[in-house]
């Protein structure tokens, strides 16, 4: 077996793997349960990948995310850090044997579980208490009306990403970072956050963190990382990648790292501007530097770039653009999970299996080693109708990475694209092999043409879970099929109106990335490396003298030289 | 105010506000912490927003669960946090040292004084306290064998603030004896050669020494045996995982055969280095053996200064052989050395690697290629022990090591009393306790030292002097005894030359040397070094300006 071990670092990482497990949980109830279509019950995917099997003191089996979170004190909203499966806790603690002195209680104001929260626990008890059978007919209208509520509260209303998260998570794998003392605006930059990071006891306590999970794996295939890059998170991922370097030096790491879309509004002041260009620069030259494979994710805005037109995302709640990268992450690692068959794989739900390993091997050992990939996205992907729909996917990739260039065309581009649940004519779900025919006219018919490019595919659609979002538009159907009329009056469709939907996502190594790289490296010699620049003892105050940022900026101008050998000479590139 | 000619969204606290904000974010932390203060304080119960409860007496843990907003306190409370950093103990005092000192500064610039003249006297006055503080402590002599009595003494001092008396007597000969256990001369104790393992499911009194190590996790084999004596224990860092991938995108590989070449030789590689492995088993546990003869028996000899290693070997031929891994181990590879009738264990934390080989002998080593007997460590017992997910085995009956059982408090008490013995070893003195110090030193300074210091600075001097003061006054607050009662008292035994401490249970003087009662010298310097330092800067503040923010508005 080949398992993952997930890390999420940071609040918007958080809130995107929030998601992320929703769906898994989603595939994982839906396999079990009697009502689901054919296509869940045998996705063909293999979940041991991400989740560990478990078992709490009082004996009972548990089976939970392989998984390390890391965030602020306070984040986890109304949920225990230790999760409720592993509750041995009783009313009265049994800690206080330890001091026969009087005791002080401070308590904090309880914060209130919303709708959804209050649901999932009053069902938790339901199944406890009573035998499975008479729960689901007779309250089926009564749980309909609810639905609806929750789904209308969960819009309004969340605030943390434990808000509609319906996963149970194992005591191991939430972390708070306690003692910061300072206010969730003034951690924003790479240096403050090494420095929490390397004081006390937090360093050593991930670690041990993550050493428990990765102690379980027979034969660990890669760590996949998720990292708020906006602000001091990315200074704790950069020490934390550099110990993971270190400690498995095998095992390679997938990083994601995103940004939510109003982490860039607030540059009224110059400073704080200079302050957000220089953390940006320093911490993408501190991530990429221990990790395989870097994927920036996240534009300055989703409401108003090409998705909007299928979905409704509003830029300012980070629970609607979250949800669309951990599809996205959801998608790409699909192909980590499907089991890897003989030649008759043609006839089966998946096909294109890799692991962490071979995909960063692909796109980053070849040729030209670039390491940095783009992200693209179509959601919901298109039908294989006829031709027509075969130009329109690989039109409709959207792309999650910001600041690249359009239209560019090169001869060395590397891509790994994964299709799942997409349809064929009418509302046929499409075998894998029409999928590959249909990508593979695609591309024939294509300007730009990759050097190479791997097509994973599988069978089964992205599920909705309840706590999704609304944000489909409405041209899309209850399965996730583009519809030519908009289907009703109201404007966002959710987890009730849409139960699936097929996904393509692609990752590429291209240089259509190189802007993105060129304007942090311009930032960081302008701010930072130039003589009597601004950033200078900014930097500085990072703990980065003037050799370090010089090697900052030797490691961002080395992956522009890798995508762009003529930027040496001149900046006429072809 | 031409700051606000400059950025119109600036705030600006003029003098006495400045200072007043100072003074008053010093007074709460200073609020908050004091209850904690002493083995009559109390323990702080904190509920969090989800229902998590978190019980604490460690001002260190309590300050870092507190979510401090004010800058001011921020910086006291960053004092505190380093003053345990760097000696161990003492976060409240700092807290409530630097409150205090806050406090009669207050009251002496309400009456007029500039603060550079009071921040004058502090300086007087510390450098006063710190030299009688040199003549005051009392020398231990730690020589080869250091006198136990007085590392009990001081780690049931420490130990009693924070655990109740019978559970800190019983952890003060466990805490004292690992300490001596990783001392060795002419070098400074590691104090993380000692670890302090929490296991969920016992009980705080369960909580006991063992001599050797534990490890957070077991073999991963259901073969293995989970309990094996006289081990030779190889402590490695090689990856015995088949690493290569292993289906692709067909271009890796032209043809099938090519790819299935490639796994093959991969994997024999891995196996090569399983087989290395076991061929050392085979050595070693032949050689043993042999033993009999007393031929190859020095090889044990020279490589173990154990002295279970001579008597077992001798006893009985029954030896095993542990591997520990800090790299992982797969199945395939885990299956062969089980049917060699290895334990193996992977993915080992890296500290225990030093730790390994530290207390069982051997080397760590870094490849298969150059595997000598000497390379072993040896253990008289390995066992698993296995609860729920939780597994732990146990190497024991070699040098050192403490994993301590219990809850995260213990863990807390635990560590800083170690920290206390270390303190006492390497300080090789210690300073009476129960306030004694507090209440000589004010006396010092109140009755020689005020009256060599020129002009108003001598109120600087009474200022700090009575500041002091604030150690045993709340002691006796903590302990509901009335403070002004207590502290005539404590003066007054002083001012007649007896060296007295506060009796929390009566009220009356003792004399902390026959209690038993003692702190250490360094954290106490390093209380009376950093209070005023910070002290002074916060008094010295005459503006506080922050651009863009409402600072008076309560956040």
């Amino acid at each position: 077996m080949k398992e993952i071990v997930t890390i999420q670092v940071g609040s918007y990482a958080n809130f995107v793997g929030s998601h992320f497990w929703n769906f898994q949980d989603e595939l994982l109830g839906l396999a079990d349960s009697p009502e689901s279509d054919q296509i869940f019950k045998s996705h063909g995917l293999n979940m041991d990948v991400l989740y560990r099997t478990g078992e709490t003191p009082q004996g009972i089996l548990t089976y939970t995310p392989r998984l390390v979170s890391v965030d602020f004190q306070g984040s986890l909203g109304s949920v225990s850090s230790r999760g409720t499966l592993y509750n041995e806790i009783p009313e009265t603690p049994v800690d206080t044997l330890t001091w026969t002195g009087p005791v002080t209680t401070h308590t904090s104001q309880p914060l209130k579980k919303n709708l959804f929260l209050q649901s999932l626990y009053l069902e938790e008890n339901a199944n406890l208490g009573s035998s499975r059978g008479c729960e689901s007919e007779n309250s089926d209208s009564h749980t309909e009306v609810q639905d609806e509520d929750i789904v209308q509260s969960l819009e309004n209303e969340v605030q943390y990403w434990t808000d509609y998260s319906k996963v149970h998570y194992h005591p191991q794998s939430l972390y708070e970072l306690s003692g910061l003392w300072s206010e969730i605006n003034d951690f924003n930059n790479y240096g403050i956050g090494r420095e929490a990071f390397s004081g006390g006891q937090h360093a050593e306590e991930i670690n041990e963190r993550l050493r428990f999970f990765v102690e379980e794996c027979d034969l660990p295939q890669g760590i996949q990382f998720v990292v708020d890059d906006s602000g001091g998170f990315s200074g704790i991922a950069g020490e934390f990648l550099e110990n993971i370097a270190d400690e498995y030096t095998n095992i390679p790491v997938l990083l994601y790292s995103v940004h939510s879309p109003d982490s860039g509004m607030d540059s009224r002041n110059r400073k704080l501007a200079i302050s957000r260009k220089l953390h940006d620069a320093v911490s993408f030259s501190k991530l990429s530097a221990f990790c395989k494979l870097i994927v920036p994710v996240g534009l300055p805005s989703l409401n108003t770039s090409r998705m909007s037109k299928y979905l409704c995302l509003e830029d300012r709640k980070p629970y609607h653009t979250s949800a669309v990268y951990a599809s996205a992450i959801h998608s790409i690692s699909l192909p980590f999970r499907m089991q890897p068959l003989g030649p008759s794989a043609q006839l089966s739900n998946t096909s294109g299996a890799v692991k962490i390993k071979d995909l960063v091997q692909m796109l980053a050992g070849q040729a030209r080693q670039n390491m940095v990939t783009i992200l693209d996205i179509a959601m919901p992907a298109p039908a294989f109708t006829g031709t027509q729909a075969q130009q329109s996917l690989l039109e409709i990739l959207q792309p999650l990475t910001p600041e690249i260039a359009e239209g560019v065309e090169d001869m060395q581009a590397l891509e790994s694209m994964t299709v799942h649940g997409a349809f064929a004519s009418g509302m046929q779900k499409s075998h894998s092999f029409e999928v590959k025919d249909a990508v593979q006219a695609a591309y024939l018919n294509a300007v730009e043409r990759p050097k190479f490019s791997h097509l994973s595919i599988a069978q089964c659609p992205l599920p909705i879970p309840l706590p999704f979002p609304s944000i489909f538009g409405n041209l899309i159907g209850r399965n996730g099929e583009l519809l030519d009329t908009p289907i009703s009056e109201s404007t966002s469709r959710g987890s009730l109106e849409v139960h699936s939907v097929p996904m393509a996502a692609r990752l590429r190594s291209s240089n259509a990335v190189l802007p993105f790289l060129e304007n942090r490296l311009a930032n960081l010699r302008k701010f930072g490396l130039a003589r009597g620049a601004l950033g200078t003892e900014l930097l500085r105050n990072w703990g980065f003298g003037k050799e370090d940022a010089e090697e900052l900026g030797e490691a961002l101008s080395n992956m522009v030289t890798t995508l762009n050998p003529a930027s040496l000479e001149s900046s006429d590139s072809d | 105010m031409s700051l606000k000619v400059l950025n119109p969204n600036a705030e600006v606290l003029n003098k006495s506000h400045a200072l007043h904000m100072n003074i008053n974010a010093a007074k709460g932390l200073q609020d908050v912490l004091k209850s904690n203060l002493g083995p009559k304080g109390t323990i702080k119960m904190l509920v969090g927003g989800a229902g998590d409860i978190k019980l604490t007496k460690d001002g260190n843990t309590l300050l870092k669960e507190m979510q401090i907003q004010s800058p001011t306190a921020i910086m006291i409370a960053r004092t505190a946090v380093a003053q345990d950093d760097t000696s161990g103990d003492g976060t409240t005092s700092t807290v409530i040292f630097i409150g205090e000192l806050m406090k009669q500064a207050e009251r002496c610039i309400d009456e007029g004084m500039h603060p550079r003249v009071l921040v004058d006297g502090f300086e007087i006055a510390k450098r006063a306290t710190l030299q009688y503080l040199e003549k005051f402590k009392t020398p231990v002599v730690m020589g080869d064998e250091p006198d136990k009595e007085i590392l009990k003494m001081v780690a049931r001092t420490t130990l009693r603030t924070k655990l109740y008396e019978a559970l800190a007597d019983q952890l003060t000969d466990i805490v004292v004896n690992a300490v001596l256990c990783i001392r060795k001369p002419e070098e400074p104790i590691d104090l993380f050669m000692v670890e302090i393992m929490h296991m969920r499911h016992k009980f705080d009194v369960d909580t006991r020494l063992v001599e050797g190590l534990v490890l957070d996790h077991g073999s991963r084999h259901p073969d293995m045996k989970r309990r094996a004596e006289n081990c030779h224990i190889l402590t490695c860092n090689v990856s015995l995982e088949y690493e290569k991938s292993e289906i692709n995108a067909g271009f890796f590989y032209s043809n099938a055969e090519q790819r299935e070449a490639m796994v093959a030789a991969e994997r024999r590689s891995v196996d090569e280095r399983v087989q290395k492995i076991i061929d050392l088993k085979n050595k070693v546990l032949k050689l043993s053996f042999l033993d009999e003869d007393d031929k190859l028996f020095t090889c044990f000899a020279v490589k173990d200064n154990n002295p279970y290693c001579h008597f077992q070997v001798c006893a009985d031929n029954d030896n095993n052989f542990v591997i520990i891994n800090q790299k992982g181990i797969d199945p395939p590879s885990l299956d062969i050395l089980a049917r060699a009738g290895i334990i193996a264990l992977r993915r080992a934390k890296r500290r225990n690697m030093e730790r390994l080989v530290l207390a069982c002998g051997g080397e760590a080593v870094n490849s298969v290629d150059d595997l000598t007997p000497d390379c072993l460590g040896w253990a008289g017992l390995v066992y698993e022990h296995v609860l729920g997910e939780e597994k732990y085995t146990f190497v024991e009956n070699v040098k050192i090591h403490i994993p301590v059982q219990s809850s995260l408090k213990i863990k807390d008490a635990v560590r800083d009393g170690l920290r206390g013995v270390k303190n006492t070893i390497e300080d090789e003195a210690v300073v009476l306790g129960a306030g004694a110090f507090e209440v000589a030193a004010r006396q010092h300074l109140v009755n020689e030292v005020k009256k060599t210091v020129k002009g108003r600075a001598q109120l600087g001097v009474e200022a700090f002097a009575d500041a002091l003061l604030v150690v045993p006054k709340i002691l006796a607050e903590n302990s509901g005894l009335d403070t002004q009662d207590v502290i005539i008292e404590l003066t007054g035994e002083h001012d007649k030359g007896n060296v007295v401490g506060l009796n929390l249970h009566t009220g009356e003087p003792i004399d902390p040397q026959m209690e038993g009662i003692f702190d250490n010298y360094s954290v106490k310097r390093q209380i009376i070094n950093s209070g005023p330092v910070i002290a002074s800067q916060l008094l010295l503040v005459d503006e506080v300006i922050r651009a863009g923010r409402n600072m008076r508005k309560p956040t």
